[in-house]
């Protein structure tokens, strides 16, 4: 299809497109969040609540732009499951790296840690 | 086979009957990738935390380095650029060429704008925060995890610029080696107000803040500048051209396919904003 082929959609194509303004809704969205995410570091909350809060939130940003971005919603599932098998191999990863060097007996230990110990 | 372009009649973008999955092999080549990289990220990201919640002593504090304004900004930069490459992708499965080529200059233009962030930080960390690659283990997993970060964006922004070049191949086949000419002459043309255009910007930010005015700057940079202005006409004029071109909607899944690298570059960095900066400021030590 050549640049000429373009005279056949009208100008405001796009004002009939349910997909753009989908887009661009979600994007103010994202926007949003990402302020939030901004505003509640200085808000007196408990560190646990706050935490739960910053992760809650990019959760959400990351599934919405997975989902609507990439058109998962509209892909057929194998994209998703494929995806996720991904996610879930480097979210596990991080989550028991993170485990095991929680430990106590995965403290660092020696001079450069002697303060902690 | 899963090339649309063989296919008669209107275009299923999310589906192809010609493959054994359904799924086009180009976006579900892209999936699988992406789902390496969320390992390859998964793994830089805990190295990060991991050292980071175990300092050692003498450890720089991030707070007094990190400029939570700079990457707050950077953030919503490539969350709008993906804004922009979802409606370039959008446009392309309706064959909008023009619309296309517009959304992907923008979403060039906003990753670049996010490099040039990422530069000016990691210059201010390295001369103003005395923060380097190898002086404390927070400077190495920092360096590590957003430099691959950035250079994901970089290679993104590099096939953005492919792809738009790519969208003024001409229809008519016959003359290919001047389509080629043309073609290399316009990514030359791209890559030099990139690199000059980046040099001139960051020069006049440093200028303004030496507290140098305008006058110093053009009377050290005006070759910089002029040369950044002569290549964007160049640019202009290779945009004007209005011969019939073969990109159109049978090439969407290209630019689906790179959508979704872009994309992921956008969620990476929705983990790390958090992650890396922000959780700098209530809990760690």
């Amino acid at each position: 299809m050549s640049a000429s082929a373009t005279a056949e959609h009208p100008a405001d194509a796009h004002a009939n497109d349910g997909k753009f303004h989908i887009f661009v809704e979600l994007a103010m969205i994202l926007a949003v969040i990402t302020g939030a995410e901004l505003l509640v570091i200085y808000v007196p909350f408990p560190n646990s609540l706050v935490i739960t809060i910053l992760m809650a939130l990019s959760a959400i940003k990351f599934m919405a732009v997975i989902f609507i971005f990439m058109h998962l919603k509209w892909d057929k599932p194998f994209c998703t499951i494929l995806f996720f098998i991904g996610l879930i191999l480097g979210g596990g990863t991080l989550g028991a790296l993170l485990l095991i060097h929680g430990a106590k007996d995965s403290q660092p230990v020696g001079p450069a840690y002697e303060e902690q110990v | 086979m899963s090339s649309h372009a063989a296919t008669a009649g209107p275009i299923d973008h999310h589906h192809d009957a010609t493959t054994t999955t359904g799924i086009p092999h180009k976006k579900l080549f892209m999936w699988a990738f992406l789902a390496s990289d969320c390992m390859f990220f998964g793994s830089l990201i805990a190295t990060h935390l991991v050292y980071r919640l175990h300092p050692p002593v003498g450890s720089p504090d991030p707070r007094d380095i990190f400029s939570i304004e700079l990457t707050s900004g950077s953030t919503f930069i490539l969350l709008m650029s993906s804004l922009l490459m979802a409606l370039a992708v959008n446009a392309i499965q309706k064959g909008n060429v023009q619309t296309t080529r517009r959304m992907l200059l923008g979403t060039i233009v906003f990753g670049l704008i996010f490099l040039g962030g990422q530069v000016y930080e990691f210059n201010h960390f390295v001369h103003v925060g005395g923060l380097t690659l190898a002086n404390s283990v927070f400077g190495t997993t920092f360096y590590t995890l957003t430099g691959t970060h950035g250079t994901h964006v970089a290679i993104g922004v590099l096939w953005l610029v492919l792809m738009y070049i790519r969208s003024f191949k001409p229809a008519d086949e016959s003359n290919g080696q001047s389509w080629i000419l043309k073609g290399s002459a316009h990514f030359l043309a791209f890559v030099g107000v990139v690199v000059v255009g980046m040099y001139t910007l960051l020069a006049l930010i440093h200028a303004f803040e030496e507290g140098h005015g305008l006058g110093y700057y053009f009377s050290h940079h005006f070759i910089s500048f002029g040369i950044t202005l002569a290549l964007l006409a160049v640019l202009v004029a290779f945009a004007r051209q209005r011969t019939p071109v073969d990109f159109g909607e049978a090439n969407a899944i290209d630019v689906e396919s790179m959508g979704l690298y872009w994309h992921f570059v956008d969620i990476v960095w929705i983990i790390i904003f958090p992650v890396v900066y922000l959780l700098e400021y209530i809990v760690l030590p």
